[in-house]
């Protein structure tokens, strides 16, 4: 079987490594680089535990083919945080318990940094909106939402960008 | 909110610190089943039936040996037949298939090979004959006189011998006299109710990793218990359960499906076969064809009042149908028949076996079935009478003393607390919103003991590990700790909670029903009031008095009359713990238990809604869950499974089902067909906390993991009836569902 | 012994001698052959409002209550 070797920015660093063409960047990321922290809830795009950012645009990484990302920069859940310095979103997922199993957490926190570099000051019904693609089934949302709102405050009143 | 009557003022329990797991978790750290990789490992593939109920006349697997990077290959063949009376008898044909298939799905053979797409194509390759046999696809079919049998191993249970049957259980509960009742009432309503298959719908997929060597059994995998996997899996492999070590790995939701085993006994065989570990794991469209959905129901509830609201009598009838195995479906919802003192009781139930996949339970199983038809009944009642729907309640409402329907009287239960909490609530206090209408509904569960294990270990510096063996599904580390925390009297901080595998911490049983915060909570209580008695003998050395002159306050001995320590001080616990070597060791203790006393767990519910005419899609505007957790030890996780169990029991009322096929295949397995509520379908849901503390724990908890899901449904349909005049008797009340009905009016 | 009373089920009351649940169901089944096998197949028991699982020897006496339950597990 032939690999195709990609080229692509994972997470602000260069990387390369070699995929199949039916290789999904799901697999790639999760395989070929360890980048374990983005999850399979369903393979099929209906769940978003496997967003990632490519090109700042938010996709699931099971719906997109590993060559498709040659040249491109990409953002995982692993690349949220600067070192043991957490983004505010992470942070407020903690504080405010927005996490129980934490499966769905990784493709939240994407999503939910999507949608906050986005629309800085977004309205609830904005927010959930915005969070649609991505399921939970632990916490019936209220505590992500809630989590969200308040790193959304957080990130307005300082005068420092986070990541 | 809380509504409290508990008067203890505790420094942890009660407090809501992050979770000592939690940054892993935000920063994609922590390993989940699917998350580890092992060198050289296979990876595994199922091949599955495509028929509903057939004997398997031949399975040819040479073509597929043959192919490209396949290692082994496995049958039913490769395992050891258990006797039909073996407990793990139904999980191990349920694994794997032997002679029959009894639905569509039903795993018949398994390939390991070097890649996901040989494995793939592997499995394709398998040839497998057929010969389709009669299927029973329906609760009405399983029950028909004369109807074909499901599963030929199948006996009703609890009764004298006989013959295999569809049915696996007859449960006929009685009190009083219910046909003078009824025949006494004022007010009688009589409706039939039904209710799809809906599944658990964790995001996580079953996953493990599988590494056979010296003839042992090394298995990473999550699963809501991992001492039940290894005996599931020894049992399957026919070994004893010292060959099977299974290390837990973060569980992404269960909320009871995952209290079995699919995976890891076919995974162990396929590495012994091949020599190197296998990665088996099932695609979402596998988990919804081939995992234990809840079952599905049919209900037929009447329940007699008298003109001042008092209910004198309820008949039920129940059947549930729980796939092609046998489960106790019907038993256990007669039995969660408990919010109400009923006088007069009659409960005749049935669980029936179908072709389809083998039931696994789901948070609170078989009591939100029974609570959709019950509550709605009682509303029917509420507005017949002209009466208040919480005030009907309160008349009527279990307390401590009255039967369950099991003939067994409640101990300490706060029903009456949580109908008060919703009557005084700033949501109930409110009017609904302009075009909305209101509804409410109650729910109850058990909650179980059972067993657990606890080590707690005193470091050198006076932190402290807490090891136990209960699979963290929710948050309940955090909850270990704070009852550590509380008891030794150190910050929470200074603990380490962790989940350790079968060989490092003593049995425990699975995280079901709600008793990890309970049960395994017991079991660190008790392992850190060990530790006190030590820590105090070793103060009393220090001190150089009678050990019977220290006591322990505040996380420090102290010993009155005598000071302590240098200077006069207490001797704190790191002071304590830094002289461990000098006063006879490290120090570490030990609890186990088969814990009595599970607190059961009322909830009260109460939803304002809108109903659209032209869609029948029903948007929900308020939502309140009320509960009682005996004491929340962390509220935010209490506040986070009543939430949560709310939600499901949303998307339970409102849109989930499994829509068979004339074959008995299911036409929607995937997370777009079967749709779960996401975020844009609700609004926040608010919590109320009341705590009214379980008599049998040391901090009063009760579990409350599951009662959350009761009453949604009913909550949901009795608002439907506000805003519509309709009564929806089927679930889900999906928009041409309820179209249909509003077209009816 | 003393007599007992204990509730099969919530169906019928029957009496029963023993100063152990699991005397107790012996006593049953050798008054009821099969219903002791039922009784223990069905591990549960709630004794003076406490569910017990699998009471095999949970002590009796002439004031105490029993209540077979099925097994309640949970999700």
């Amino acid at each position: 079987m032939s690999r195709t070797h990609i080229n692509c920015i994972v997470n602000g660093e260069p990387i390369d490594f070699l995929a199949a063409d039916a290789t999904s960047l799901l697999d790639a990321l999760r395989d070929e680089l360890g980048l374990i922290g983005t999850k399979e809830g369903c393979g099929t795009g209906d769940c978003g535990s496997c967003s990632v950012l490519v090109d700042g645009k938010l996709n699931c990484s099971c719906l997109i083919l590993a060559p498709e990302v040659e040249g491109r920069e990409i953002l995982t859940v692993e690349g949220i945080a600067d070192g043991d310095q957490l983004h505010p979103l992470q942070q407020t997922f903690l504080e405010g318990a927005a996490l129980q199993c934490g499966i769905c957490t990784p493709g939240f926190l994407v999503a939910a940094k999507a949608l906050l570099d986005a629309n800085p000051d977004p309205t609830e019904t904005e927010i959930r909106y915005g969070l649609a693609g991505n399921l939970c089934r632990c916490t019936g949302y209220d505590k992500i939402v809630r989590a969200v709102q308040e790193a959304a405050v957080q990130l307005n009143s300082t005068s420092k960008q986070g990541v | 909110m809380t509504a409290t009557e508990n008067s203890t003022n505790y420094k942890w329990v009660g407090t809501r610190p992050i979770r000592h797991d939690g940054f892993d978790k935000v920063v994609g750290k922590a390993r989940f089943g699917a998350d580890l990789d092992l060198p050289g490992q296979l990876h595994g593939a199922f091949v599955r039936s495509p028929h509903a109920h057939a004997r398997i006349v031949s399975i040819d697997t040479s073509a597929a040996e043959a192919m490209p990077g396949v290692k082994a290959v496995v049958t039913g063949a490769d395992f050891p037949a258990l006797d039909p009376t073996h407990p793990n008898f139904d999980t191990a044909v349920n694994c794997m298939a032997r002679g029959e298939v009894y639905y569509h799905g039903h795993a018949v053979a398994a390939v390991a090979a070097t890649t996901k797409a040989e494995a793939k194509a592997a499995a394709a390759a398998v040839k497998v004959e057929y010969e389709a046999l009669p299927a029973v696809l329906s609760i009405a079919d399983s029950m028909a006189e004369g109807a074909p049998l499901a599963n030929p191993n199948n006996y009703t249970k609890f009764a004298p011998p006989g013959d295999p049957s569809n049915l696996a259980t007859i449960t006929n509960l009685a009190r009083g006299d219910v046909d003078q009742a009824m025949a006494d009432a004022d007010v009688v309503v009589e409706m039939s109710f039904d209710c799809a298959h809906v599944h658990q719908g964790y995001i996580e997929p079953h996953a493990c990793v599988v590494d056979y060597g010296d003839g042992k059994a090394n298995v990473w995998c999550s699963s809501q218990g991992h001492f039940r996997v290894r005996s599931m899996t020894a049992d399957v492999l026919g070994v004893d359960n010292s060959k099977v070590k299974v290390v837990p790995a973060e569980i992404g939701g269960g909320f009871g499906g995952k209290t079995t085993v699919y995976l890891e006994p076919i995974a162990a065989k396929l590495s012994e076969k091949s020599g190197k570990p296998v990665k088996l794991l099932m695609t979402r469209e596998e988990v919804l064809r081939g995992s234990g959905p809840a079952p599905s129901a049919e209900l037929r509830i009447k329940i007699g009042a008298t003109n001042d609201g008092e209910l004198t009598a309820i008949d039920g009838w129940m059947a549930y149908g729980v796939g092609a195995f046998s489960d106790m479906a019907g038993l256990i919802g007669a039995m969660s028949v408990a919010s109400y003192k009923f006088p007069n009781l009659r409960m005749e139930t049935y669980t029936a076996l179908t072709n389809t996949p083998k039931s696994a339970a789901y948070r609170a199983p078989s009591a939100p079935h029974a609570a959709w038809a019950i509550e709605s009944v009682v509303d029917e009642i509420a507005t017949e009478l002209g009466m208040d729907p919480i005030d009907l309640r309160l008349k009527n409402a279990a307390v401590e003393g009255d039967l369950t329907a099991m003939g067994m009287p409640h101990p300490r239960v706060g029903l009456v607390e949580c109908l008060e909490a919703l009557k005084a609530s700033d949501h109930y206090q409110s009017e609904p919103a302009e075009g909305t209408s209101r509804g409410m509904a109650v729910g109850f569960w058990f909650n179980i003991g059972e067993e657990s294990s606890a080590t707690v270990n005193l470091n050198e510096d006076g932190t402290a590990n807490v090891i136990t063996g209960s699979p963290d599904i929710g948050g309940s580390r955090a909850s270990m700790a704070l009852m550590a925390a509380e008891t030794l009297g150190i910050d929470v901080y200074s603990i380490t909670p962790i989940v350790a595998d079968t060989e490092s911490v003593g049995f425990t049983d699975v995280t079901e029903g709600s008793r990890a915060t309970f049960a395994t909570g017991k079991a660190v209580v008790e392992a850190c009031e060990d530790l006190i008695e030590q820590l105090k003998a070793r103060a009393a050395t220090i001190m150089g008095v009678d050990v019977g002159e220290v006591a322990w306050v505040d996380g420090a001995a102290v010993s009155p009359g005598h000071g302590g320590g240098e200077g006069g001080d207490p001797l704190t616990l790191a002071q304590i713990t830094a002289q461990a070597k000098r006063t006879g060791g490290p120090l570490a203790a030990t609890a186990s238990l088969n814990a009595a006393g599970a607190g059961p767990s009322f909830a009260v519910h109460c939803a304002d809604l809108k109903v659209d005419e032209e869609t029948g899609e029903v948007e929900i505007v308020r939502y309140t869950a009320v509960q009682d957790a005996g004491t929340a030890i962390h509220p935010s996780y209490v506040e986070g499974q009543m939430q949560g169990g709310s939600v499901q029991g949303i998307g339970w009322a409102l849109n989930e089902e499994y829509i068979y096929s004339a074959d008995g295949a299911m036409e929607n397995a995937s997370f777009l067909d079967y749709r779960i509520p996401v975020a844009s379908d609700l609004p926040l849901i608010e919590t109320i906390i009341v705590e009214v503390p379980n008599p049998a724990h040391p901090y009063g908890v009760r579990g409350v993991g599951e009662t959350g899901i009761v009453p949604p449904m009913a909550t949901i349909g009795n608002a439907v009836k506000a805003a519509t005049g309709v009564r929806m008797t089927s679930l889900p009340m999906s928009p041409p569902k309820v179209l249909k009905k509003l077209n009816e009016r | 012994m003393s007599q007992h009373r204990a509730f099969t089920g919530g169906v019928a009351v029957v009496q029963a001698d023993g100063a152990t649940v699991g005397q107790i169901i012996d006593d049953l089944e050798a008054n009821y052959p099969g219903l002791g096998m039922a009784l223990r197949a069905g591990s549960s028991a709630g004794i003076d409002g406490e569910i017990h699982a699998e009471p095999e020897y949970v002590p009796v006496t002439a004031e105490t209550e029993i209540y077979f339950l099925a097994p309640v597990v949970g999700g």
